[in-house]
């Protein structure tokens, strides 16, 4: 049952990588990439694992998919017309997949080498509640400073985003043409 | 389900006064958003209430150090009190102490919103205060974080000069891409010892599981804590972001940042990673540190000295010249790696901690001199605008001269004690590629003398072609250049008082 559920998701995920280069508009692609990311998050849930697949879903399809649509629909992007100019990356791109092709079949390889062990019952590691625990417990110090940490990065955005008082003043460029 | 946690709670171990420095800064931090959101735009009082969580900050910090019988870490062993900690974190406080009045004139002058101004100043020095406690990679982590994304903001205060913008977009790129460089390295690293925490890494490099891993994530921390202390060749962004910056933010950066950096790269790798006879992995990975880090050292003096010959801009010169420093600084890291007594290691690493002080004293002196000749929009800051203000402004040439003087490190200043402590280790270990090490270290000192130099000339014996009005030195940077006139010829002649108390406390990794 498990292993039909895998390759009906690993399927769909490839599908959806081919799908997302294979488009032209930005915006075909970006939704492609949604699937590409559900499809993991499911495959996270048949490996018992159901809190990376949850954050995977809020942070990479939620959050970080929801800022690339923003990006597209801002900058109003044109369907994408083959560069020229950047020929020269193709060879550079197959090289690298081929490295990256590479590296899959040795961890393949590793991993049937490997002597089986089997998952022990009951193991609660990387589970939501265990890492609710953890945070609060052992980890308390690290959260508190990551409050800090967020506080301040909201603090900066607000710095950085505001509109500016005097929003006609020329930028300064380069130094000195004028005194004070 | 719910009983089996319940059962093993692990005991967070909290200890609030071992943290009561950070947490009262933090406070602070928060009370200046909290009063700027209520009533907007008093710098004065922003400025005040900064200053004072600032030295309560430091009172707790000397309470924790003073007394006796203090336990020496809480959290699970994620933060400790030791002579490390203690002696960085005290440059740090006075960092900022210092950088919020170097910055009182710039505030005014270009009408920043100075609340949030203090705040992520605060803030930042929070940041610093746990990468210096912090003894697990993940507090050392978050505490860097904190740090570079308040001085990302910090560089892009003047949004409407272009370099400033400049700066803080390449600072943020940069400085992203080398977190993820440190963060890697940290993961591979917990992999292949099981643990975060420092002392246990230290402990467990001889069961490593991966001796490679081990090597590859060690190799990954050298990229990111050598990028946030601007070592070459991870130096690239260094000049571009502190031209860029505002002055008293570069002062700021080229202190505070740079030491808080190196109080967890010395944490991470002279007690993380330290020799162990008789382990092969560890002595692989010890040997292989040193010897990258002594390249590294030498490259960082090199390049940082002769390409400050060729500035013609003082923020740049002073940007290459902190390049250098950090390069020296790095000859007493060495040094502490190769110590082979517990008390030569913890003698190194105090004289590191004092390198640190005595530049951050003297470096902030001079960008608060800077700061009040480059006038509005940071215009002012080409060797040419310095031509003979010598006997127009005395005040301000005479500081500065004396600044240049002991980052060149004359004999008297805090320059030359902090150099001579931090080659000393190195010597000590008498390997030849330490002496070669220190050699090339004195050598380099040598060459720093034609740009120092070179400003005190251009101050009192070129003519001036523009007009010269004096700056007015106000309150708080009279205070600035008092601290720091006092700071330099007293770390420089009563230094031993600083470096005794430096090393007070006894780290608390044992040497084996």
């Amino acid at each position: 049952m498990v292993n039909v559920l895998f390759f009906v998701l690993a399927g769909l995920a490839i599908a959806c990588a081919v799908s997302c280069v294979y488009h032209k508009n930005p915006l075909y692609s970006a939704i492609s990439l949604i699937g590409v990311l559900l499809s993991l998050a499911c495959i996270y849930l048949t490996l018992a694992a159901p809190f990376i697949a949850i954050v995977q879903i809020l942070v990479y399809a939620g959050a970080i998919m929801v800022l690339v649509v923003f990006v597209i629909m801002l900058l109003n992007l044109d369907e994408d017309k083959p560069l020229t100019r950047l020929r020269y990356l193709y060879p550079i791109g197959g090289a690298l997949g081929v490295v990256l092709l590479a590296q899959t079949l040795f961890v393949f390889y590793a991993v049937t080498k490997a002597p089986h062990q089997a998952s022990e019952q009951g193991n609660v590691i990387g589970q939501t509640m265990s890492i609710g625990t953890a945070m609060y417990t052992e980890y308390l110090l690290p959260v508190e400073i990551v409050g800090v940490l967020l506080l301040m990065a909201i603090v900066g955005a607000m710095i950085m985003s505001r509109r500016m008082r005097e929003p006609n003043l020329e930028l300064v460029e380069g130094s000195k043409e004028d005194g004070e | 389900m719910m009983n089996i946690f319940l059962a093993e709670l692990a005991d967070p171990n909290v200890s609030i006064p071992l943290v009561l420095p950070e947490m009262l800064l933090a406070l602070t931090g928060i009370l200046v958003m909290i009063y700027d959101s209520i009533r907007p735009g008093r710098r004065r009082v922003t400025g005040t209430i900064s200053m004072v969580g600032l030295i309560l900050s430091a009172v707790a910090l000397f309470w924790i150090w003073s007394t006796p019988g203090q336990q020496l870490s809480a959290f699970g062993g994620m933060i400790v009190a030791d002579s490390l900690r203690m002696s960085f974190t005290a440059v740090f406080l006075l960092v900022s102490a210092l950088t919020i009045l170097v910055s009182t004139v710039w505030v005014e002058r270009e009408d920043v919103h100075a609340g949030e101004y203090h705040t992520l100043l605060l803030f930042a020095t929070v940041g610093m205060m746990f990468m210096a406690s912090g003894n697990d990679l993940v507090i050392i982590f978050l505490g860097l974080e904190t740090l570079s994304i308040a001085t990302y903001v910090m560089a892009g205060l003047r949004r409407r000069d272009l370099r400033s913008n400049e700066s803080a977009l390449k600072y943020f790129i940069l400085g992203s891409y080398a977190s993820g460089f440190l963060l890697y390295g940290m993961a591979l690293v917990y992999g292949a010892t099981g643990t975060t925490n420092v002392t246990q890494i230290a402990l467990n490099t001889e069961t490593a599981q991966f001796p490679a891993l081990l090597l590859v994530g060690a190799a990954m921390l050298v990229i990111g804590f050598g990028f946030k202390v601007a070592t070459v060749p991870f130096h690239i962004w260094t000049p571009d972001v502190y031209e860029g910056a505002p002055s008293p933010v570069t002062g700021f950066m080229a202190a505070g940042p740079k030491a808080a950096g190196f109080a967890s790269f010395l944490r991470v790798f002279v007690l993380g990673f330290p020799l162990v006879v008789g382990v092969q992995a560890s002595e692989f990975l010890h040997d292989s540190w040193i010897t990258a880090l002594t390249v590294m050292a030498i490259l960082t003096m090199t390049v940082g000295n002769i390409a400050a010959i060729v500035q013609n801009n003082v923020k740049r010169m002073l940007a290459y010249s902190s390049i250098a420093h950090a390069g020296y600084a790095m000859v007493g890291f060495v040094g502490a790696g190769v110590a082979k007594t517990a008390t030569g290691r913890d003698d190194a690493i105090a004289a590191v901690a004092f390198y640190m002080l005595t530049y951050a004293v003297t470096n902030l002196g001079a960008f608060a001199i800077v700061t009040l000749v480059a006038r509005k929009n940071d215009r002012r800051t080409e060797f040419e605008d310095y031509n003979g203000i010598g006997f127009r402004s005395p005040v301000l040439a005479f500081s500065l001269s004396l600044f240049m003087l002991s980052l060149l490190g004359l004999p008297l200043t805090a320059g030359f004690i902090g150099k001579v402590l931090v080659f000393r280790p190195a010597l000590e270990a008498g390997t030849s590629l330490m002496v070669i090490l220190v050699v090339i270290a004195v050598i380099n000192t040598a060459i720093s003398a034609y740009y120092y130099l070179r400003l005190i000339v251009v101050m009192f014996f070129r003519e001036r072609t523009e007009e010269w009005s004096q700056p007015k030195i106000s309150t708080a940077l009279a205070a600035v250049l008092a601290i720091t006139i006092i700071g330099v010829f007293y770390f420089g002649i009563f230094g031993n008082n600083v470096i005794e108390m430096f090393s007070k406390y006894p780290v608390d990794v044992q040497m084996r």
